[in-house]
Protein backbone atom coordinates (compact mmCIF):
# COMPACT_ATOMS: atom_id res chain seq x y z
CA UNK A 1 0.00 0.00 0.00
CA UNK A 2 1.45 3.33 -0.98
CA UNK A 3 0.55 6.54 0.72
CA UNK A 4 -1.26 9.03 -1.43
CA UNK A 5 1.23 11.87 -1.18
CA UNK A 6 -0.79 14.06 -3.52
CA UNK A 7 -3.82 13.98 -1.23
CA UNK A 8 -1.73 14.14 1.90
CA UNK A 9 -0.08 17.38 0.80
CA UNK A 10 -3.11 18.81 -1.05
CA UNK A 11 -1.03 18.99 -4.24
CA UNK A 12 -2.38 21.02 -7.15
CA UNK A 13 -0.85 21.09 -10.62
CA UNK A 14 -1.82 23.97 -12.90
CA UNK A 15 -0.81 25.47 -16.21
CA UNK A 16 0.93 24.15 -19.26
CA UNK A 17 4.51 23.93 -20.32
CA UNK A 18 7.23 21.36 -20.07
CA UNK A 19 9.22 22.74 -17.23
CA UNK A 20 7.87 22.36 -13.76
CA UNK A 21 8.01 25.10 -11.16
CA UNK A 22 7.28 24.12 -7.58
CA UNK A 23 6.10 26.80 -5.15
CA UNK A 24 6.62 26.01 -1.48
CA UNK A 25 5.01 28.13 1.23
CA UNK A 26 6.70 29.23 4.44
CA UNK A 27 5.85 29.00 8.11
CA UNK A 28 2.35 30.13 9.06
CA UNK A 29 1.14 30.04 5.47
CA UNK A 30 -0.22 27.67 2.88
CA UNK A 31 -0.32 27.48 -0.91
CA UNK A 32 -2.87 30.32 -1.19
CA UNK A 33 0.05 32.69 -0.51
CA UNK A 34 1.13 32.09 -4.13
CA UNK A 35 -2.11 33.18 -5.70
CA UNK A 36 -0.79 36.49 -7.03
CA UNK A 37 2.22 34.73 -8.57
CA UNK A 38 0.58 31.75 -10.24
CA UNK A 39 -1.07 33.71 -13.11
CA UNK A 40 2.36 34.92 -14.23
CA UNK A 41 3.72 31.41 -14.56
CA UNK A 42 0.91 29.11 -15.61
CA UNK A 43 1.13 29.90 -19.33
CA UNK A 44 4.76 28.81 -19.55
CA UNK A 45 5.17 26.29 -16.74
CA UNK A 46 3.57 23.39 -15.04
CA UNK A 47 2.92 25.02 -11.71
CA UNK A 48 2.99 22.72 -8.68
CA UNK A 49 1.41 23.95 -5.43
CA UNK A 50 1.13 22.05 -2.17
CA UNK A 51 0.71 22.40 1.60
CA UNK A 52 3.19 20.90 4.01
CA UNK A 53 1.70 18.28 6.30
CA UNK A 54 0.10 20.24 9.14
CA UNK A 55 -0.55 23.34 7.04
CA UNK A 56 -3.41 24.47 4.81
CA UNK A 57 -5.59 21.63 3.60
CA UNK A 58 -3.07 18.87 4.10
CA UNK A 59 -4.17 15.66 5.82
CA UNK A 60 -3.44 16.31 9.47
CA UNK A 61 -3.48 12.65 10.45
CA UNK A 62 -0.12 12.22 8.74
CA UNK A 63 1.50 14.72 11.07
CA UNK A 64 3.89 13.02 13.45
CA UNK A 65 6.03 15.01 15.84
CA UNK A 66 8.98 12.68 15.24
CA UNK A 67 8.99 13.11 11.49
CA UNK A 68 8.54 16.87 11.55
CA UNK A 69 10.85 17.59 14.43
CA UNK A 70 13.34 19.16 12.04
CA UNK A 71 13.34 20.54 8.52
CA UNK A 72 14.37 17.20 7.01
CA UNK A 73 10.86 15.87 7.61
CA UNK A 74 9.44 18.73 5.55
CA UNK A 75 12.12 18.19 2.91
CA UNK A 76 10.93 14.58 2.74
CA UNK A 77 7.38 15.83 1.96
CA UNK A 78 8.79 17.80 -0.95
CA UNK A 79 10.85 14.88 -2.30
CA UNK A 80 7.89 12.50 -2.08
CA UNK A 81 5.66 14.90 -3.97
CA UNK A 82 8.25 15.51 -6.70
CA UNK A 83 8.91 11.79 -7.09
CA UNK A 84 5.21 11.02 -7.29
CA UNK A 85 4.81 13.64 -10.03
CA UNK A 86 7.91 12.21 -11.79
CA UNK A 87 9.54 15.64 -11.77
CA UNK A 88 13.19 16.21 -12.50
CA UNK A 89 15.25 19.32 -13.11
CA UNK A 90 12.43 21.38 -11.70
CA UNK A 91 12.56 25.00 -10.61
CA UNK A 92 11.90 25.38 -6.95
CA UNK A 93 10.60 28.59 -5.38
CA UNK A 94 10.63 28.57 -1.60
CA UNK A 95 9.47 31.30 0.70
CA UNK A 96 11.30 31.90 3.96
CA UNK A 97 11.92 28.59 5.76
CA UNK A 98 10.97 26.71 2.59
CA UNK A 99 14.12 27.98 0.92
CA UNK A 100 16.14 25.88 3.32
CA UNK A 101 13.72 22.95 3.02
CA UNK A 102 14.24 23.03 -0.76
CA UNK A 103 17.99 23.29 -0.32
CA UNK A 104 18.04 20.26 2.01
CA UNK A 105 16.00 18.28 -0.52
CA UNK A 106 18.38 19.35 -3.31
CA UNK A 107 21.40 18.09 -1.36
CA UNK A 108 19.84 14.65 -0.97
CA UNK A 109 18.28 14.51 -4.46
CA UNK A 110 20.06 16.97 -6.77
CA UNK A 111 18.54 15.41 -9.91
CA UNK A 112 15.12 16.77 -8.92
CA UNK A 113 16.22 20.39 -9.09
CA UNK A 114 17.61 22.72 -11.71
CA UNK A 115 17.32 26.04 -9.92
CA UNK A 116 16.42 27.14 -6.41
CA UNK A 117 14.71 30.49 -5.92
CA UNK A 118 14.82 31.64 -2.31
CA UNK A 119 12.46 34.38 -1.12
CA UNK A 120 13.63 35.89 2.16
CA UNK A 121 15.70 32.84 3.16
CA UNK A 122 17.58 32.38 6.40
CA UNK A 123 19.89 29.50 7.31
CA UNK A 124 19.42 30.35 10.97
CA UNK A 125 16.98 32.79 12.53
CA UNK A 126 18.60 32.96 15.92
CA UNK A 127 21.70 34.92 16.73
CA UNK A 128 24.92 33.05 17.33
CA UNK A 129 27.01 36.02 18.34
CA UNK A 130 29.63 37.17 17.70
CA UNK A 131 30.02 35.04 14.54
CA UNK A 132 26.50 35.10 13.25
CA UNK A 133 23.63 37.56 13.30
CA UNK A 134 20.25 35.98 12.60
CA UNK A 135 18.05 38.71 14.06
CA UNK A 136 16.40 36.81 16.94
CA UNK A 137 17.27 35.66 20.38
CA UNK A 138 15.64 33.08 22.67
CA UNK A 139 13.41 35.66 24.36
CA UNK A 140 11.96 36.77 21.03
CA UNK A 141 11.08 33.21 20.07
CA UNK A 142 9.36 32.60 23.41
CA UNK A 143 7.42 35.83 23.04
CA UNK A 144 6.35 34.81 19.55
CA UNK A 145 5.17 31.41 20.75
CA UNK A 146 3.13 33.03 23.48
CA UNK A 147 1.68 35.53 21.04
CA UNK A 148 0.66 32.67 18.77
CA UNK A 149 -0.90 30.79 21.63
CA UNK A 150 -2.96 33.77 22.77
CA UNK A 151 -4.32 34.18 19.27
CA UNK A 152 -5.55 30.63 18.85
CA UNK A 153 -9.29 30.36 18.85
CA UNK A 154 -10.20 28.31 21.88
CA UNK A 155 -6.68 28.44 23.28
CA UNK A 156 -7.97 28.54 26.84
CA UNK A 157 -9.79 25.23 26.53
CA UNK A 158 -7.18 23.70 24.29
CA UNK A 159 -5.32 21.11 26.35
CA UNK A 160 -2.41 19.92 24.27
CA UNK A 161 -1.99 16.45 25.77
CA UNK A 162 -5.67 15.69 25.26
CA UNK A 163 -5.81 16.97 21.73
CA UNK A 164 -2.66 15.08 20.83
CA UNK A 165 -4.46 11.90 21.71
CA UNK A 166 -7.36 12.60 19.39
CA UNK A 167 -6.51 11.13 16.03
CA UNK A 168 -9.58 12.74 14.55
CA UNK A 169 -9.13 16.46 14.79
CA UNK A 170 -11.50 17.62 12.10
CA UNK A 171 -13.91 19.31 14.48
CA UNK A 172 -11.13 21.31 16.02
CA UNK A 173 -9.65 21.91 12.60
CA UNK A 174 -12.78 23.54 11.26
CA UNK A 175 -13.08 25.67 14.37
CA UNK A 176 -9.56 26.93 13.90
CA UNK A 177 -9.78 27.33 10.19
CA UNK A 178 -8.89 30.78 9.01
CA UNK A 179 -7.60 31.69 12.41
CA UNK A 180 -4.22 33.32 12.45
CA UNK A 181 -2.26 30.28 13.34
CA UNK A 182 -3.20 27.53 10.93
CA UNK A 183 -5.66 24.77 11.59
CA UNK A 184 -3.94 23.00 14.40
CA UNK A 185 -2.30 25.08 17.13
CA UNK A 186 -0.18 22.19 18.33
CA UNK A 187 1.30 21.66 14.87
CA UNK A 188 1.65 25.40 14.28
CA UNK A 189 3.61 25.73 17.48
CA UNK A 190 5.89 22.84 16.59
CA UNK A 191 6.43 24.22 13.09
CA UNK A 192 7.28 27.59 14.65
CA UNK A 193 9.81 26.00 16.97
CA UNK A 194 11.34 23.86 14.23
CA UNK A 195 11.57 26.90 11.96
CA UNK A 196 12.97 29.42 14.37
CA UNK A 197 15.37 27.01 16.03
CA UNK A 198 16.60 25.56 12.72
CA UNK A 199 20.25 25.87 11.78
CA UNK A 200 21.23 24.96 8.23
CA UNK A 201 24.61 26.69 8.20
CA UNK A 202 26.54 23.43 8.15
CA UNK A 203 24.57 22.15 5.15
CA UNK A 204 25.21 25.20 2.96
CA UNK A 205 28.57 23.84 1.80
CA UNK A 206 26.93 20.68 0.44
CA UNK A 207 24.44 22.48 -1.78
CA UNK A 208 25.32 22.59 -5.47
CA UNK A 209 22.16 23.59 -7.35
CA UNK A 210 22.39 27.18 -8.65
CA UNK A 211 20.27 29.47 -6.54
CA UNK A 212 18.81 32.95 -6.54
CA UNK A 213 18.51 34.72 -3.20
CA UNK A 214 15.84 37.42 -3.30
CA UNK A 215 16.58 39.75 -0.44
CA UNK A 216 13.81 42.18 0.48
CA UNK A 217 14.64 45.56 1.82
CA UNK A 218 13.61 46.13 5.42
CA UNK A 219 12.94 42.47 6.00
CA UNK A 220 12.87 42.16 9.76
CA UNK A 221 12.61 38.37 9.61
CA UNK A 222 15.51 37.81 7.23
CA UNK A 223 17.69 40.94 7.45
CA UNK A 224 20.35 41.83 4.92
CA UNK A 225 23.13 40.42 7.11
CA UNK A 226 21.50 37.01 6.73
CA UNK A 227 21.21 37.39 2.96
CA UNK A 228 24.87 38.32 2.72
CA UNK A 229 25.91 35.40 4.88
CA UNK A 230 23.92 33.00 2.75
CA UNK A 231 25.31 34.37 -0.48
CA UNK A 232 28.86 34.07 0.85
CA UNK A 233 28.41 30.44 1.91
CA UNK A 234 26.23 29.09 -0.86
CA UNK A 235 28.13 28.31 -4.03
CA UNK A 236 26.49 29.11 -7.37
CA UNK A 237 24.25 31.63 -5.64
CA UNK A 238 23.10 35.01 -6.92
CA UNK A 239 21.96 37.65 -4.46
CA UNK A 240 19.45 40.24 -5.61
CA UNK A 241 18.26 43.11 -3.47
CA UNK A 242 14.61 43.81 -4.11
CA UNK A 243 12.92 47.16 -3.83
CA UNK A 244 10.02 45.26 -2.26
CA UNK A 245 9.87 45.74 1.46
CA UNK A 246 8.90 43.28 4.13
CA UNK A 247 8.96 39.53 4.15
CA UNK A 248 6.20 38.69 1.68
CA UNK A 249 7.27 40.05 -1.72
CA UNK A 250 5.11 37.45 -3.47
CA UNK A 251 2.07 38.99 -1.80
CA UNK A 252 3.04 42.63 -1.80
CA UNK A 253 5.04 42.83 -5.03
CA UNK A 254 4.13 39.89 -7.25
CA UNK A 255 5.18 41.72 -10.46
CA UNK A 256 8.66 42.61 -9.27
CA UNK A 257 9.13 39.15 -7.77
CA UNK A 258 7.99 37.48 -10.97
CA UNK A 259 10.16 39.57 -13.26
CA UNK A 260 13.28 38.97 -11.16
CA UNK A 261 12.65 35.22 -11.15
CA UNK A 262 11.95 35.10 -14.89
CA UNK A 263 14.98 37.21 -15.69
CA UNK A 264 17.16 34.90 -13.61
CA UNK A 265 15.75 31.81 -15.26
CA UNK A 266 16.25 33.08 -18.80
CA UNK A 267 19.64 34.69 -18.36
CA UNK A 268 21.34 31.78 -16.60
CA UNK B 1 -7.92 64.37 11.61
CA UNK B 2 -11.35 64.77 13.03
CA UNK B 3 -11.08 65.73 16.72
CA UNK B 4 -13.43 62.99 17.82
CA UNK B 5 -11.27 60.32 16.16
CA UNK B 6 -8.12 62.00 17.41
CA UNK B 7 -9.21 61.60 21.01
CA UNK B 8 -11.40 58.52 20.66
CA UNK B 9 -11.01 55.99 23.49
CA UNK B 10 -8.99 53.71 21.24
CA UNK B 11 -5.77 53.97 19.32
CA UNK B 12 -6.05 54.54 15.59
CA UNK B 13 -3.38 54.36 12.90
CA UNK B 14 -3.25 53.99 9.18
CA UNK B 15 -0.33 52.48 7.26
CA UNK B 16 0.48 52.09 3.57
CA UNK B 17 0.64 48.63 2.03
CA UNK B 18 4.36 48.67 2.72
CA UNK B 19 3.87 49.47 6.38
CA UNK B 20 4.66 53.19 6.50
CA UNK B 21 2.60 55.07 9.10
CA UNK B 22 0.47 57.79 7.42
CA UNK B 23 -1.70 58.81 10.34
CA UNK B 24 -1.90 58.25 14.05
CA UNK B 25 -4.44 59.57 16.50
CA UNK B 26 -3.49 61.34 19.69
CA UNK B 27 -4.77 58.49 21.87
CA UNK B 28 -2.29 56.02 20.31
CA UNK B 29 0.63 58.46 20.35
CA UNK B 30 -0.11 59.09 24.05
CA UNK B 31 -0.49 55.38 24.76
CA UNK B 32 3.01 54.78 23.39
CA UNK B 33 4.61 57.91 24.79
CA UNK B 34 5.45 59.49 21.43
CA UNK B 35 4.71 62.83 19.85
CA UNK B 36 2.59 62.22 16.83
CA UNK B 37 5.31 63.65 14.58
CA UNK B 38 7.80 61.05 15.78
CA UNK B 39 5.61 58.29 14.41
CA UNK B 40 4.46 59.75 11.12
CA UNK B 41 6.31 58.37 8.09
CA UNK B 42 8.02 55.78 10.25
CA UNK B 43 7.62 52.06 9.57
CA UNK B 44 4.95 50.42 11.69
CA UNK B 45 7.69 48.18 13.13
CA UNK B 46 8.79 51.22 15.16
CA UNK B 47 5.95 50.35 17.51
CA UNK B 48 6.91 46.68 17.84
CA UNK B 49 9.34 44.38 19.61
CA UNK B 50 11.27 41.79 17.57
CA UNK B 51 8.81 39.01 18.39
CA UNK B 52 5.90 41.24 17.50
CA UNK B 53 7.46 42.14 14.19
CA UNK B 54 7.78 38.43 13.55
CA UNK B 55 4.21 37.79 14.48
CA UNK B 56 2.99 40.79 12.51
CA UNK B 57 4.77 39.63 9.38
CA UNK B 58 3.86 35.99 9.77
CA UNK B 59 0.20 36.41 10.55
CA UNK B 60 -1.22 39.91 10.37
CA UNK B 61 0.30 40.95 7.10
CA UNK B 62 -0.37 37.87 4.95
CA UNK B 63 -3.83 37.51 6.43
CA UNK B 64 -4.90 41.05 5.64
CA UNK B 65 -3.40 40.75 2.17
CA UNK B 66 -5.49 37.65 1.52
CA UNK B 67 -8.74 38.42 3.30
CA UNK B 68 -8.77 42.23 3.51
CA UNK B 69 -9.32 42.37 7.26
CA UNK B 70 -8.06 41.15 10.60
CA UNK B 71 -10.28 40.93 13.64
CA UNK B 72 -9.50 40.70 17.34
CA UNK B 73 -5.83 39.92 17.07
CA UNK B 74 -4.04 39.87 20.37
CA UNK B 75 -0.94 41.93 19.91
CA UNK B 76 1.62 43.84 21.85
CA UNK B 77 2.86 47.30 20.95
CA UNK B 78 6.02 48.88 22.26
CA UNK B 79 6.29 52.29 23.83
CA UNK B 80 9.12 54.73 23.21
CA UNK B 81 10.52 53.51 26.54
CA UNK B 82 10.41 49.90 25.27
CA UNK B 83 7.50 48.91 27.49
CA UNK B 84 4.96 46.42 26.17
CA UNK B 85 1.35 47.51 25.75
CA UNK B 86 -0.99 44.57 25.22
CA UNK B 87 -3.74 45.44 22.77
CA UNK B 88 -6.57 43.96 20.80
CA UNK B 89 -6.16 44.91 17.17
CA UNK B 90 -8.61 45.17 14.28
CA UNK B 91 -7.43 46.07 10.82
CA UNK B 92 -9.06 46.63 7.47
CA UNK B 93 -7.59 47.18 4.04
CA UNK B 94 -9.11 50.20 2.27
CA UNK B 95 -8.44 52.00 -0.98
CA UNK B 96 -8.41 55.80 -0.96
CA UNK B 97 -7.56 57.89 -4.03
CA UNK B 98 -6.04 54.88 -5.75
CA UNK B 99 -3.78 54.02 -2.86
CA UNK B 100 -4.18 51.02 -0.56
CA UNK B 101 -4.12 51.65 3.19
CA UNK B 102 -4.43 49.41 6.19
CA UNK B 103 -6.48 51.15 8.87
CA UNK B 104 -6.21 49.77 12.37
CA UNK B 105 -7.71 50.37 15.77
CA UNK B 106 -6.19 49.08 18.96
CA UNK B 107 -7.79 48.81 22.40
CA UNK B 108 -5.58 48.47 25.42
CA UNK B 109 -6.23 45.26 27.30
CA UNK B 110 -4.14 45.58 30.44
CA UNK B 111 -6.88 44.29 32.77
CA UNK B 112 -8.13 41.73 30.29
CA UNK B 113 -4.64 40.40 29.71
CA UNK B 114 -4.24 39.71 33.41
CA UNK B 115 -7.36 37.52 33.29
CA UNK B 116 -6.09 35.78 30.20
CA UNK B 117 -2.71 35.19 31.78
CA UNK B 118 -4.51 33.64 34.74
CA UNK B 119 -6.38 31.36 32.40
CA UNK B 120 -3.17 30.53 30.58
CA UNK B 121 -1.52 29.73 33.86
CA UNK B 122 -4.42 27.52 34.92
CA UNK B 123 -4.43 25.85 31.57
CA UNK B 124 -0.70 25.12 31.79
CA UNK B 125 -1.23 23.68 35.25
CA UNK B 126 -4.15 21.60 33.99
CA UNK B 127 -1.99 20.24 31.22
CA UNK B 128 0.68 19.29 33.72
CA UNK B 129 -1.92 17.76 35.99
CA UNK B 130 -3.43 15.84 33.15
CA UNK B 131 -0.02 14.54 32.14
CA UNK B 132 0.79 13.56 35.73
CA UNK B 133 -2.59 11.85 36.15
CA UNK B 134 -2.03 10.01 32.93
CA UNK B 135 1.37 8.82 34.07
CA UNK B 136 -0.03 7.76 37.44
CA UNK B 137 -2.83 5.93 35.66
CA UNK B 138 -0.38 4.12 33.47
CA UNK B 139 1.58 3.05 36.54
CA UNK B 140 -1.66 1.89 38.16
CA UNK B 141 -2.55 -0.05 35.07
CA UNK B 142 0.82 -1.76 35.18
CA UNK B 143 0.34 -2.60 38.85
CA UNK B 144 -3.11 -3.85 38.11
CA UNK B 145 -1.81 -6.10 35.34
CA UNK B 146 0.81 -7.49 37.73
CA UNK B 147 -1.90 -8.06 40.33
CA UNK B 148 -4.05 -9.85 37.76
CA UNK B 149 -1.17 -12.12 36.78
CA UNK B 150 -0.54 -12.98 40.41
CA UNK B 151 -4.23 -13.63 40.93
CA UNK B 152 -4.24 -16.00 37.98
CA UNK B 153 -1.20 -17.77 39.37
CA UNK B 154 -2.96 -18.13 42.73
CA UNK B 155 -6.05 -19.53 41.08
CA UNK B 156 -3.93 -22.01 39.16
CA UNK B 157 -2.16 -23.10 42.35
CA UNK B 158 -5.49 -23.36 44.09
CA UNK B 159 -6.84 -25.63 41.39
CA UNK B 160 -3.71 -27.72 41.66
CA UNK B 161 -4.13 -27.96 45.44
CA UNK B 162 -7.79 -28.83 45.10
CA UNK B 163 -6.95 -31.56 42.62
CA UNK B 164 -4.28 -32.88 44.98
CA UNK B 165 -6.69 -32.78 47.91
CA UNK B 166 -9.29 -34.74 46.00
CA UNK B 167 -6.93 -37.35 44.51
CA UNK B 168 -6.01 -40.75 45.83
CA UNK B 169 -2.20 -40.78 45.75
CA UNK B 170 -1.80 -44.49 44.97
CA UNK B 171 -4.22 -44.94 42.08
CA UNK B 172 -4.54 -41.37 40.86
CA UNK B 173 -8.32 -41.78 41.09
CA UNK B 174 -10.54 -39.35 42.97
CA UNK B 175 -10.53 -39.94 46.72
CA UNK B 176 -13.32 -40.56 49.18
CA UNK B 177 -13.70 -36.89 50.06
CA UNK B 178 -14.31 -35.93 46.46
CA UNK B 179 -16.70 -38.87 46.07
CA UNK B 180 -18.75 -37.68 49.03
CA UNK B 181 -19.05 -34.20 47.56
CA UNK B 182 -20.10 -35.56 44.20
CA UNK B 183 -22.59 -37.92 45.77
CA UNK B 184 -24.28 -35.01 47.54
CA UNK B 185 -24.21 -32.97 44.34
CA UNK B 186 -25.83 -35.78 42.39
CA UNK B 187 -28.48 -36.23 45.05
CA UNK B 188 -29.26 -32.54 44.94
CA UNK B 189 -29.56 -32.72 41.17
CA UNK B 190 -31.83 -35.77 41.49
CA UNK B 191 -34.07 -33.93 43.89
CA UNK B 192 -34.32 -30.85 41.74
CA UNK B 193 -34.40 -32.30 38.27
CA UNK B 194 -35.32 -35.97 38.81
CA UNK B 195 -32.11 -36.97 37.05
CA UNK B 196 -31.55 -40.65 37.88
CA UNK B 197 -28.15 -41.99 38.86
CA UNK B 198 -26.70 -45.18 40.28
CA UNK B 199 -23.95 -46.01 42.70
CA UNK B 200 -21.59 -48.98 42.27
CA UNK B 201 -19.30 -50.35 44.97
CA UNK B 202 -16.56 -52.57 43.56
CA UNK B 203 -14.59 -54.77 45.94
CA UNK B 204 -11.69 -57.07 45.00
CA UNK B 205 -12.29 -60.67 46.00
CA UNK B 206 -9.76 -62.20 48.37
CA UNK B 207 -7.51 -59.16 48.27
CA UNK B 208 -5.99 -60.02 51.68
CA UNK B 209 -4.72 -63.29 50.21
CA UNK B 210 -2.96 -61.42 47.35
CA UNK B 211 -1.24 -59.17 49.85
CA UNK B 212 -0.26 -62.07 52.06
CA UNK B 213 0.96 -64.26 49.21
CA UNK B 214 2.73 -61.76 46.90
CA UNK B 215 3.39 -58.86 49.25
CA UNK B 216 2.10 -55.32 49.44
CA UNK B 217 3.87 -54.00 46.32
CA UNK B 218 1.90 -56.49 44.20
CA UNK B 219 -1.24 -55.60 46.10
CA UNK B 220 -0.62 -51.95 45.30
CA UNK B 221 -0.04 -52.78 41.64
CA UNK B 222 -3.35 -54.64 41.52
CA UNK B 223 -5.10 -51.62 43.03
CA UNK B 224 -3.45 -49.23 40.60
CA UNK B 225 -4.22 -51.35 37.54
CA UNK B 226 -7.80 -51.88 38.63
CA UNK B 227 -8.18 -48.14 39.13
CA UNK B 228 -6.95 -47.50 35.58
CA UNK B 229 -9.18 -50.18 34.19
CA UNK B 230 -12.29 -48.85 35.92
CA UNK B 231 -11.46 -45.37 34.64
CA UNK B 232 -11.07 -46.61 31.07
CA UNK B 233 -14.22 -48.73 31.14
CA UNK B 234 -16.42 -45.98 32.54
CA UNK B 235 -17.91 -43.00 30.78
CA UNK B 236 -16.50 -39.53 30.89
CA UNK B 237 -19.34 -38.39 33.13
CA UNK B 238 -18.87 -41.21 35.65
CA UNK B 239 -17.10 -40.44 38.90
CA UNK B 240 -14.64 -43.21 39.71
CA UNK B 241 -13.08 -43.02 43.18
CA UNK B 242 -11.18 -45.14 45.62
CA UNK B 243 -13.34 -45.51 48.68
CA UNK B 244 -10.70 -47.12 50.86
CA UNK B 245 -8.63 -50.34 50.98
CA UNK B 246 -9.66 -52.54 48.05
CA UNK B 247 -13.03 -50.81 47.64
CA UNK B 248 -13.86 -48.57 44.68
CA UNK B 249 -17.00 -46.54 44.07
CA UNK B 250 -18.52 -45.31 40.85
CA UNK B 251 -21.27 -42.71 40.52
CA UNK B 252 -22.95 -43.26 37.19
CA UNK B 253 -25.10 -40.22 36.35
CA UNK B 254 -28.31 -40.79 34.41
CA UNK B 255 -27.95 -44.54 34.84
CA UNK B 256 -31.19 -46.36 35.66
CA UNK B 257 -31.32 -49.65 37.49
CA UNK B 258 -31.04 -51.78 34.33
CA UNK B 259 -28.29 -49.71 32.73
CA UNK B 260 -26.32 -49.71 35.96
CA UNK B 261 -26.60 -53.49 36.24
CA UNK B 262 -25.50 -53.95 32.64
CA UNK B 263 -22.48 -51.67 33.17
CA UNK B 264 -21.56 -53.43 36.41
CA UNK B 265 -21.77 -56.79 34.74
CA UNK B 266 -19.56 -55.56 31.89
CA UNK B 267 -16.99 -54.32 34.44
CA UNK B 268 -17.05 -57.59 36.32
CA UNK B 269 -16.59 -59.71 33.18
CA UNK B 270 -13.75 -57.60 31.78
CA UNK B 271 -11.92 -57.58 35.11
CA UNK B 272 -12.22 -61.33 35.35
CA UNK B 273 -10.68 -61.65 31.88
CA UNK B 274 -7.83 -59.20 32.58
CA UNK B 275 -4.49 -59.50 34.33
CA UNK B 276 -4.03 -56.81 36.98
CA UNK B 277 -0.63 -56.32 38.65
CA UNK B 278 0.37 -59.72 37.26
CA UNK B 279 -2.56 -61.41 39.00
CA UNK B 280 -5.91 -62.82 38.00
CA UNK B 281 -8.53 -61.20 40.18
CA UNK B 282 -12.26 -61.03 40.37
CA UNK B 283 -14.51 -58.40 41.89
CA UNK B 284 -17.85 -58.36 43.63
CA UNK B 285 -20.11 -55.41 42.89
CA UNK B 286 -23.05 -53.90 44.74
CA UNK B 287 -25.31 -51.51 42.87
CA UNK B 288 -27.97 -49.11 44.12
CA UNK B 289 -30.06 -46.67 42.12
CA UNK B 290 -31.21 -43.43 43.71
CA UNK B 291 -34.87 -43.21 44.68
CA UNK B 292 -36.85 -40.34 46.11
CA UNK B 293 -36.70 -41.72 49.63
CA UNK B 294 -32.91 -42.10 49.67
CA UNK B 295 -30.26 -39.98 51.33
CA UNK B 296 -26.52 -40.32 50.89
CA UNK B 297 -26.45 -42.61 53.90
CA UNK B 298 -29.25 -44.91 52.81
CA UNK B 299 -27.98 -45.09 49.23
CA UNK B 300 -24.52 -46.11 50.41
CA UNK B 301 -26.05 -48.57 52.81
CA UNK B 302 -28.12 -50.16 50.04
CA UNK B 303 -25.11 -50.47 47.74
CA UNK B 304 -23.07 -51.89 50.58
CA UNK B 305 -25.70 -54.47 51.41
CA UNK B 306 -25.92 -55.44 47.73
CA UNK B 307 -22.13 -55.87 47.74
CA UNK B 308 -22.41 -58.02 50.85
CA UNK B 309 -25.01 -60.14 49.04
CA UNK B 310 -22.60 -60.59 46.07
CA UNK B 311 -19.91 -61.69 48.47
CA UNK B 312 -22.06 -64.11 50.37
CA UNK B 313 -23.51 -65.58 47.19
CA UNK B 314 -20.04 -66.72 46.09
CA UNK B 315 -18.25 -63.53 44.95
CA UNK B 316 -17.40 -62.47 41.33
CA UNK B 317 -20.93 -61.27 40.75
CA UNK B 318 -23.17 -58.23 40.59
CA UNK B 319 -26.10 -57.55 42.85
CA UNK B 320 -28.54 -54.63 42.62
CA UNK B 321 -30.02 -53.51 45.89
CA UNK B 322 -33.53 -53.45 44.44
CA UNK B 323 -33.28 -57.09 43.33
CA UNK B 324 -32.20 -58.01 46.82
CA UNK B 325 -35.22 -56.40 48.45
CA UNK B 326 -37.55 -58.01 45.95
CA UNK B 327 -35.97 -61.39 46.43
Amino acid sequence: MTMDFLTRNNVRVLGQGERAIVFAHGFGCDQTMWRHMVPYFEKQYRVVLFDYVGSGNSQLQYYHTDRYSDLHGYAQDLVEIMNTLRLSNAIFVGHSVSSMIGMLASIAHPQLFERLIMLGPSPRYMNDLPDYYGGFDERDIDELLQMMQMNFIGWASYLAPIVMQNAERSELASELERSFCSRDPHIAREFAEVTFRSDCRAELAHASIPSLILQCSDDSIAPIEVGNYLHAHLKNSTLLQMTAKGHYPHLSHPEETTSLIKHYLTSN
Amino acid sequence: MNIQLDHAPCGYFSITSTGVIRSVNQTLAGMLGYDRQQLLDQHVETMMSVANKLFFHTYFYPYIQLYGHVKEMYFSLRTMEHQDVPVLLNGVQQERDGEVFIDCVVVEMRKRIEHEKDILHTKTKLEELYRATNEANQKLELLHAEYEAKQQELLRLNHQLEALASTDPLTGLRNRRFFQEQLLANIALFQRMRLPFSLLIVDIDHFKAINDTFGHPVGDAVLTDLGQMLRSMSRESDIVARYGGEEFVIIAPSSTRDNAKLAAERFRAQIEAATLGGCQVTVSIGVATMTSVDTDVTLLQKADQALYASKSNGRNRVTHAADRTEA
